[in-house]
């Protein structure tokens, strides 16, 4: 009635995980199907609105604005835009945030981190109109605006992405003999990347959404649409604005968000 | 330009109760708002915070509100709600879901399988461990959601003023509109400066708020 | 809310110790496994007895005992409790009459000791004072003044104390059986040999039907009535006393189980009275001695420590009632087997 141990039928039967899985790509894992779904639905959306103004029958108020070229016109200076200030406040504030996190000043720091969240606290609006009245309107003082505002969180976003790196991480990279640069360039800011690209995407989809409403202080763009639809009770302009800068807000976070996790070192 | 400070707080002196009112209007649609993204968002996450599928829609779904510039929400509601409160509340209420439905559902779902265990095995019923004691202890994430949509939903008060919402912004567009009247500048900081005081306020009596409704049990 | 009566239920309330529990061909399969974590399990436990389940990690054992209150759905098989099939009864309202204890407590942290204690006599619709005062009842028979502990939270109490507070929310509705997934596992040694001690105590006085879950077969020895020692898709291997298992194993898989050191482990069964005892002139040393009380483990202990020939032993009163030594030891467990079983009447 002894049953030995060592039966091989029963051992298999007690592993409850067979051999080693196969580890499924980062590629197949970061290019899935649901990666599509966003580009997809705004596909969708732009198809459903043309369809519709086709349909339509405008007068020539809508058809000044509601027409291919008009349309591109504000497209372009809304991302230009947005994508400029977006890039001065990354090769600003990242850099910045790198020098500050290397101070070992907390004072500084402290203040720093303070002034952001105040910055936070400011609406986007009355940094613009302040702006324009205090120096002047048009596109140089909306782009200073953007980046004056977004400077900010990205700078806050760096240097708590390099803060948040584990400390052993660091003792066992200066254990191995790395110098301070070598520390910073090789670990800390891999290891920050994918905080401060989060403040990047955050800041990126911010501008695109100021960037509306730097149409007030004449610097163009498509909140020229929603608020000219506005002001003559146009609502297929207005829409067609409303819909249109949506989509691009969706489609540039999407872009980031997959930049994002394309960019992401592995292994975190 | 230079700054004539002078002149500011004589503006501030002849308007003060404006400036009041408008403090007290901005306070208003954003608490209101607040509260109904609460009792929309923390409902929502109960219904969802353990079915994949769902969960993932909805907080996709609020997450796109949440992207979309605040001007064209505004504009896009405007054709079927009119100009005013009701445009406001609704954006505001729209921007405030994705912070609660996402942090409802993340507090939900990290109570220790153990202490689930424990309550199912004590023969609670699954929505009574769900009331009594998932929510409670889901709570101080919850209210950090709320405080995070409070900031986001500040800001976009003031921007709807531009459709005749209520609140501080409305002194910011005055001041656009009266551009290159001595007073343009007193408005536009008047309603900028209010609405980062009021943030900062808000932002402060949160972590009261936060202090007093959390159970001592679960304090750091 | 007031509901109609479960008369199923009320006979299981209706008691404060010992139901029978049996378990039929009992199996649980899930859906994407080879084999069944648990293949037909029977088993009769009689009215106030407590049950050890022992065996490997992944063995089956915890997965057979969640299936009795339900945590865990058996996919076939039936199981009752006094005679009442436990699948046709609502799983919140059965679970509220089984006392459940799991290793990692699972205390609620944002309610106080008291209102964690108070949980299913709310839930069963008893009064405040009623339920105050169990509280206070239990908190006190577990070890924990109530005035100190009642309201400090989980986290203001150390591990050894948080288990107490485990075993009494368990306790507070009185129900008539218990179920515990290793309960002490998470104390370290010393907390958890006070623990055992104690809750020996306990079942003495309360005498609930207890299934009890642990890797630890030293205290499966040292705790149960008896003691089911399990394999793989939880298969009973034996299920007997623990004296029986430490004299007569019934294969090498609970030989193995047992371990080395068999004889000496049997010796923790057994007081030292059992022994013959000698005259207490032939004690070579006085100092050292062991208690009446204590077991013959304490005794074999002892003389090896203190190098003794033979040792003193003293009763309660401490007067010397006679001398014991390795002879004596040995002859206890060398000879008469009925000598070692445990009968279930103590």
């Amino acid at each position: 009635m002894t049953k030995p141990l060592t039966d091989p039928a029963r051992s298999s039967a007690t592993s409850a995980t067979p051999t080693v899985l196969p580890v499924a790509t980062r590629r197949s894992e970061i290019w899935s199907i649901k990666r599509f779904v966003t580009p997809a639905v705004v596909l969708v959306v732009l198809v459903v609105l043309y369809l519709w103004l086709a349909s339509l029958s405008l007068d020539s108020i809508e058809s000044r604005t509601l027409n291919a070229d008009y349309i591109i016109a504000r497209v372009r200076e809304h991302l230009g835009l947005s994508v400029v200030a977006s890039a001065l406040v990354a090769a600003l504030a990242i850099p910045t945030g790198v020098l500050l996190s290397r101070t070992p000043s907390r004072a500084i720091k402290a203040v720093v981190l303070g002034a952001a969240n105040v910055g936070q606290a400011t609406p986007a609006v009355g940094v613009i109109i302040l702006l324009a009245i205090i120096w002047q309107t048009g596109y140089l003082t909306a782009l200073v605006a953007l980046v004056i505002y977004s400077f900010l969180p990205v700078l806050r976003n760096t240097m708590i992405g390099l803060q948040q790196v584990d400390e052993s991480v660091r003792e066992s990279a200066f254990g191995m003999g790395m110098t301070r640069n070598q520390v910073l360039l090789r670990i800390e800011l891999p290891l920050a990347v994918p905080v401060i690209l989060a403040g990047l995407r955050t800041s990126l989809v911010f501008c695109v959404g100021v960037a509306t409403i730097a149409t007030f202080i004449n610097a163009g763009g498509l909140g020229d649409m929603i608020v000219n639809g506005l002001k003559l009770q146009r609502y297929p302009v207005l829409v067609t604005g409303a819909v249109l800068v949506a989509c691009i807000a969706l489609l540039i976070d999407w872009i980031a968000a997959t930049a994002e996790d394309v960019l992401r070192p592995r292994g975190t | 330009m230079n700054l004539d400070l002078n002149g500011l707080f004589k503006f501030w002196s002849r308007r003060w109760d404006d400036i009041l009112e408008l403090l007290g209007e901005h306070l208003a649609v954003v608490s209101l708002s607040l509260l109904i993204a609460l009792v929309l968002g923390v409902g929502v996450g109960m219904l969802v915070w353990n079915k994949p599928m769902s969960r993932s829609v909805v907080i996709a779904a609020a997450g796109v509100a949440l992207t979309i510039p605040s001007l064209a929400l505004l504009a896009l509601l405007l054709p079927i709600f009119g100009l005013g409160w009701i445009p406001t509340v609704i954006a505001l209420v729209m921007y405030s879901l994705l912070p609660i439905v996402r942090n409802t559902v993340v507090g939900l779902r990290e109570v220790p399988p153990a202490i689930m265990e424990s309550a199912l095995g004590m023969g609670m019923t699954p929505f009574t461990v769900l009331l009594r004691v998932q929510l409670p202890m889901a709570w101080p994430i919850i209210i950090t959601g709320v405080r995070v949509a409070a900031q986001v939903t500040i800001g976009v008060a003031a921007i709807a003023a531009y459709v005749a919402g209520p609140g501080l912004g409305q002194f910011i567009f005055q001041g656009l509109s009266s551009l290159g009247s001595k007073n343009a500048l007193n408005f536009a900081l008047t309603g900028t400066l209010g609405v980062v005081v009021l943030a900062l306020l808000v932002d402060a009596a949160f972590v009261a708020i936060t202090r007093i409704t959390t159970s001592r049990g679960l304090r750091a | 809310m007031p509901k109609a009566p479960n008369t199923a239920l009320i006979q299981i309330s209706g008691k404060t110790s010992g139901a029978l529990i049996e378990l039929n061909n009992v199996t649980k399969q899930y859906p994407n496994q080879p084999v069944a974590a648990v293949e037909n399990f029977s088993m009769t436990v009689q009215p106030g007895e407590l049950i050890m389940f022992v065996g490997p990690s992944g063995c089956g054992k915890t997965t057979t005992m969640k299936m009795i209150n339900r945590i865990i759905e058996p996919t076939s098989g039936s199981i009752s409790i006094d005679g009442r099939d436990v699948l046709s009864l609502n799983p919140s309202e059965l679970r509220r009459h089984i006392g459940y204890v799991i290793q990692q407590i699972g205390l609620f942290p944002h309610m106080t000791i008291a209102e964690n204690i108070a949980v299913v006599p709310k839930l069963l619709g008893w009064t405040k004072e009623k339920t105050s005062d169990r509280v206070q009842e239990l908190l006190t028979t577990v070890g924990l003044e109530p005035g100190d502990f009642a309201h400090r939270y989980p986290k203001q109490l150390s591990g050894g104390q948080q288990q107490r507070v485990g075993v009494a929310r368990a306790l507070a509705a009185d129900p008539p059986v218990m179920l515990m997934d290793e309960p002490f596992g998470a104390t370290d040694p010393i907390t958890r040999e006070k623990l055992q001690a104690e809750f020996l105590r306990l079942q003495a006085s309360l005498g609930k039907t207890i299934i009890f879950v642990t890797h630890d077969f030293d205290e499966a020895v040292r705790l149960g009535d008896r003691i089911a020692v399990l394999s793989n898709r939880s298969q009973i291997e034996q299920f007997d006393t623990p004296a029986n298992i430490l004299t007569n194993p019934a294969n090498e898989y609970v030989s193995s189980f047992i371990g080395r050191g068999t004889a000496i482990k049997r010796l923790v069964l057994v007081p030292v009275t059992a022994a013959k005892l000698g005259p207490a002139s032939a004690a070579t040393r006085t100092t050292s001695f062991v208690q009446t009380t204590d077991s013959l483990r304490d005794a074999l202990d002892a003389l090896v420590l203190t190098g003794a020939s033979a040792l003193a032993v003293r009763d309660e009163e401490n007067r010397i009632v006679g001398s014991i030594n390795m002879e004596a030891i040995s002859a206890v467990l060398g000879v008469e087997v009925p000598l070692l079983a445990r009968t279930t009447e103590n």
